[in-house]
């Protein structure tokens, strides 16, 4: 199926035009906001605090010092280190929650699949904004409130589905012949999903890992209502929301930069595997 | 009643690695029904009546609840819609090879990867008063863009320029999502077919109208459906863009951490999950009929 464009005629010619200034368009409306926030957090403070001239769309004098600024901050590596914690901890569990479970449903036809894919996918399609208030209150019943284990715990809900949904389709993807044949040759179910599945799943299971990460290093909704109020808890998410404020904005830039560098290079890595998660219907 | 034991024991065998994750959830979803249904139907007043409907009377008679769920509506009814044009435009850009397809593919997928904190701060200082970018731009100081404004506008300042910051932040952002979803569903479309149509001297537009739309139905209706979810559950933009112009996601946050009534806070909570399952159910039908228009069209 040739999908090429190609130019035949004059009128061929103009549409082709004009399907050039879209694609300039688009990667303009796309790419401009990217580079602006770029730009400030690279920004002098003079090309900040104009004084009412217009603020540079170059950076005039560029500097890293807000960027070495935020790397001398102790409050900064403080909130990294948590953020860090979080989600790696958050990985760890959702990881040995979730593997188990994507390697039953993705392997054997057990009754039930559907009604157990459906439970699964609904934990996402409930609100997050809703679902907070009562996990806070059970969680400030059971003393996890405003503690490290409540936001993992409270993480792991939010990452299982898609280690679930993602982890199933690695394993769906390892030929069922591999499988059977280390049956035959004696292995037992355990062996053969340690030294046969797992190994061929790892890319797959890989991505599940960095997706639960990314899900874990940006959230902002539980971990605001879960560490409310307790600051040497705040994440980087918190330590950005509370730059809002605070003037100049050089600084909110190069946190932006920094908190988004992992998820933007990490997201390209596992592209195939978001739109995986997208078309499963669980979106976010 | 041994092939029915034999059965089970299978069953539970192959089963059991299941058990801890779908444990772990359903629990957490039967914590969030029981604490979201006692909330909700426990007083506000500080007194101990129980089940009482009185702050569900409370919460429908607080002018904030009014304006949050004016808002919500709005930026759904809006924004799915813009979503959609967006997305589309965007999977119609790329939707034929060209040289580095790819690469431009990656470059629309950006505002995905970016999180949803670090797009509303990007807006909030864009959009900054009376000193960002957008304002400067729009006063004619970045020539040769004209001057459209003589005086800078407080965006985050009023209720209709609030709202829609968030829509300009929740579109960007999620822009991509719908972008996909819509291209897988104009690859299944055979190429053979606008040659047909093109030979026998269909338009642009009669193409656009006649072929891709009905064919992307599908597609169309996904992105609709999640979309209208997601806008209503919206919390982020709002909060960091719209600040007192509450929708009902920020409106939870000012019950609840601002005044401590966890049981309004509640209230809301269910009112968003039944807005959702309704506009889910409209949608359904409307789609439906849409469908079923197309075909016989």
């Amino acid at each position: 199926m040739d999908r090429t464009v190609s130019i035949a005629s004059p009128m061929a010619f103009s549409k082709r035009l004009l399907w050039i200034a879209g694609i300039a368009l688009g990667l303009l409306f796309v790419l401009g906001p990217v580079y602006l926030l770029v730009k400030y957090s690279i920004s002098d403070i003079a090309s900040i605090n104009t004084g009412g001239k217009p603020v540079p769309v170059w950076p005039v004098h560029p500097t890293f010092d807000v960027y070495r600024y935020l790397f001398s901050d102790h409050q900064f590596y403080s909130v990294l280190g948590n953020s860090l914690f979080i989600a790696l901890l958050t990985v760890l569990c959702s990881m040995v929650l979730g593997v188990p479970a994507a390697y039953v449903l993705g392997r054997y036809a057990i009754p039930g699949r559907r009604i157990f894919l459906l439970a699964i996918i609904s934990v996402r399609l409930f609100p997050d904004i809703a679902s907070v208030i009562p996990i806070v209150e059970f969680f400030i019943r059971i003393g996890a409130h405003q503690t490290y284990w409540g936001v993992i715990l409270a993480h792991t809900l939010l990452a299982l589905p898609y280690v679930i949904f993602i982890g199933m389709s690695a394993f769906e993807g390892v030929p069922r012949e591999l499988e059977e044949q280390s049956r035959v040759m004696g292995a037992n179910r355990f062996q053969s999903f340690r030294s046969i599945l797992l190994p061929l799943a790892v890319p797959g299971l890989a991505a599940a890992a960095i997706y639960t990460f990314l899900l874990s290093w940006d959230e902002f909704i539980f971990v605001y209502f879960l560490t409310f109020g307790r600051q040497e808890m705040f994440t980087l998410t918190l330590y950005l929301n509370g730059l809002r404020y605070a003037e100049p904005q050089n600084l909110l830039a190069a946190t932006s930069v920094c908190l988004s560098i992992p998820v933007v290079v990490f997201s390209m890595a596992v592209q195939r595997y978001m739109i995986t998660g997208i078309s499963a219907g669980s979106v976010k | 009643m041994a092939v029915i034991l034999g059965n089970v024991k299978r069953y539970v065998l192959r089963a059991w690695p299941l058990a801890p994750a779908m444990l772990y959830l359903t629990g957490f979803q039967i914590i969030v029904f029981v604490y979201l249904s006692v909330l909700s139907l426990s007083s506000s007043h500080g007194d101990e009546a129980f089940p009482t409907l009185s702050t569900f009377a409370l919460v429908v008679g607080d002018v904030k609840f009014r304006e949050a769920l004016v808002n919500t509506t709005l930026f759904t009814i809006i924004g799915t819609p813009l979503e959609l044009v967006a997305g589309l435009a965007f999977a119609l850009l790329i939707y034929r090879s060209f040289p580095l397809r790819n690469a431009v593919r990656g470059f629309f997928m950006i505002p995905l990867a970016l999180p949803a904190l670090v797009t509303a701060m990007l807006i909030y200082v864009l959009f900054d008063y009376p000193g960002g970018h957008v304002n400067h731009l729009l006063m004619g100081n970045y020539p040769p863009f004209p001057m459209i404004i003589g005086e800078p506008v407080s965006w985050r300042g009023s209720h209709i320029t609030a709202l829609t910051l968030s829509l300009i932040g929740k579109i960007w952002r999620d822009m991509p999502i719908s972008m996909l979803v819509i291209l897988a569903g104009l690859n299944t479309i055979d190429p053979e077919l606008f040659d047909a149509a093109k030979t026998m001297g269909a338009s642009l537009r009669q193409r656009l109208f006649r072929i891709i739309l009905p064919l992307i139905i599908p597609s169309v209706s996904t992105v609709v459906l999640l979309r209208s979810v997601e806008m209503w559950k919206e919390f982020i933009f709002p909060f960091v863009l719209a600040g007192r112009y509450r929708f009902l996601g920020t409106l939870i946050d000012f019950y609840y951490n601002d005044t401590g009534n966890s049981s309004a806070a509640a209230v809301v909570a269910i009112v968003m999950v039944v807005c959702i399952l309704l506009t889910t159910f409209i949608l359904f039908r409307l789609l439906d009929l849409l469908k079923r228009y197309s075909v016989r069209g």
